[in-house]
């Protein structure tokens, strides 16, 4: 989860966030530079006793500021390119998972063995255990296995909401009437935490996700099936 | 703030970041990479004068930002590169611990195809 004013990016617990991570130091490195470019000529525009009041073009200036920039766009253009193609790869999921978003909690559906079906609501601060992390422990976690593709299906019984979680690289948007697909690999166990991510209503800060990533051979035990 | 961390976690180093938001000491390649952008730009620069006795701040500027992307690159590369490579050697470690001594094991499937 992220502590308190973490301003940037959680650790990576699938491949894809790893990706998304060394996509996003590429990109602010060049951001750095540019603004670094931009201060630069900020400094001189102000201290300079320069002063010309006949220019009347600047070709060869003029030709360099349209092709560095193209450049620079296509820098950064073609690693945002591949790992977008990378998150649309089919990869056999060896389980689905669906997750229905309702006003203000989160269904979830476990259908591929047997017909485990649960709803996931936020714990009141004053049923907190100690420990315990208020506005995002839930009541029912989301079991999962480590190490395995798994495929979630995501919508909605009412409003929009979203779901997601940073540490996996994962934001899907619930729509009523509409199923999106996401998939995912996680390599690490743990918890996991997220929030709906879009706006639903008077609750909607109090809606978070909870996933529990556990070692398969535990997971076959079927921990999540004797609830 | 962070929990502290557990004994014998390491600890996460402070974040020193750039015009406020590049973390230099937690992005790997960043330190580097600007450090050697410094050197050149100081390289340039005092080169440039050395030789023309102009105003050389453009030219370190212009050192700055191509050594640094420069380097960059080129540790970016190797980096994915390691990470790579590491993926291959976890999963080849794995794999051996799993299956050695039975009839899936990597290296018996290796050393049979040698011998044919």
């Amino acid at each position: 989860m992220a502590h308190a004013a973490q301003v940037g990016l959680q650790d990576a617990t699938s491949p894809i966030m790893e990706e998304l991570i060394t996509f996003h130091d590429h990109a602010l490195m060049i951001i750095f530079l540019i603004c670094f470019l931009v201060l630069y000529a900020l400094f001189l525009t102000l201290t300079t006793k320069l002063t010309n009041t006949n220019i009347s073009d600047a070709q060869e200036m003029e030709t360099v500021w349209t092709i560095l920039p193209a450049i620079i766009l296509v820098l950064i253009a073609l690693p945002s390119l591949r790992i977008l193609y990378m998150t649309d790869e089919i990869n056999n999921p060896s389980l689905t998972i669906k997750s229905i978003g309702h006003q203000w909690y989160w269904t979830y559906e476990y259908t591929d063995y047997g017909g485990l079906i649960f709803n996931s609501y936020m714990l009141p601060p004053l049923f907190l255990e100690p420990g315990d992390l208020r506005l995002l422990d839930v009541d029912n976690r989301v079991v999962l296995p480590i190490e395995a593709p798994i495929r979630m299906m995501i919508t909605s019984q009412d409003v929009l909401h979203s779901w997601a979680v940073p540490t996996l690289g994962l934001k899907t948007d619930a729509i009523p009437g509409r199923l999106n697909q996401t998939t995912f690999t996680a390599t690490r166990p743990g918890v996991y935490y997220g929030q709906c991510s879009e706006i639903c209503g008077a609750n909607h800060s109090f809606m978070p996700i909870v996933l529990e990533l556990i070692p398969l051979k535990i997971f076959e035990m079927g921990p999540v099936f004797t609830l | 703030m962070a929990a502290p961390p557990e004994p014998g976690e390491p600890e996460e180093r402070k974040s020193l970041k750039l015009l406020g938001f590049l973390d230099v000491e937690n992005t790997p390649c960043a330190r580097h990479s600007i450090l050697y952008g410094s050197l050149g730009s100081v390289v340039a620069g005092f080169g440039h004068f050395l030789f023309t006795s102009e105003r050389s701040c453009d030219v370190g500027v212009g050192g700055f930002i191509l050594v640094t992307l420069g380097c960059w690159f080129h540790c970016r590369y190797n980096y994915a590169k390691q990470r790579i490579q590491e993926r291959i050697a976890r999963e080849e470690i794995k794999k051996k611990i799993l299956y050695e001594g039975t009839h899936l094991d990597p290296e018996r499937k290796h050393n049979g195809s040698s011998s044919n």
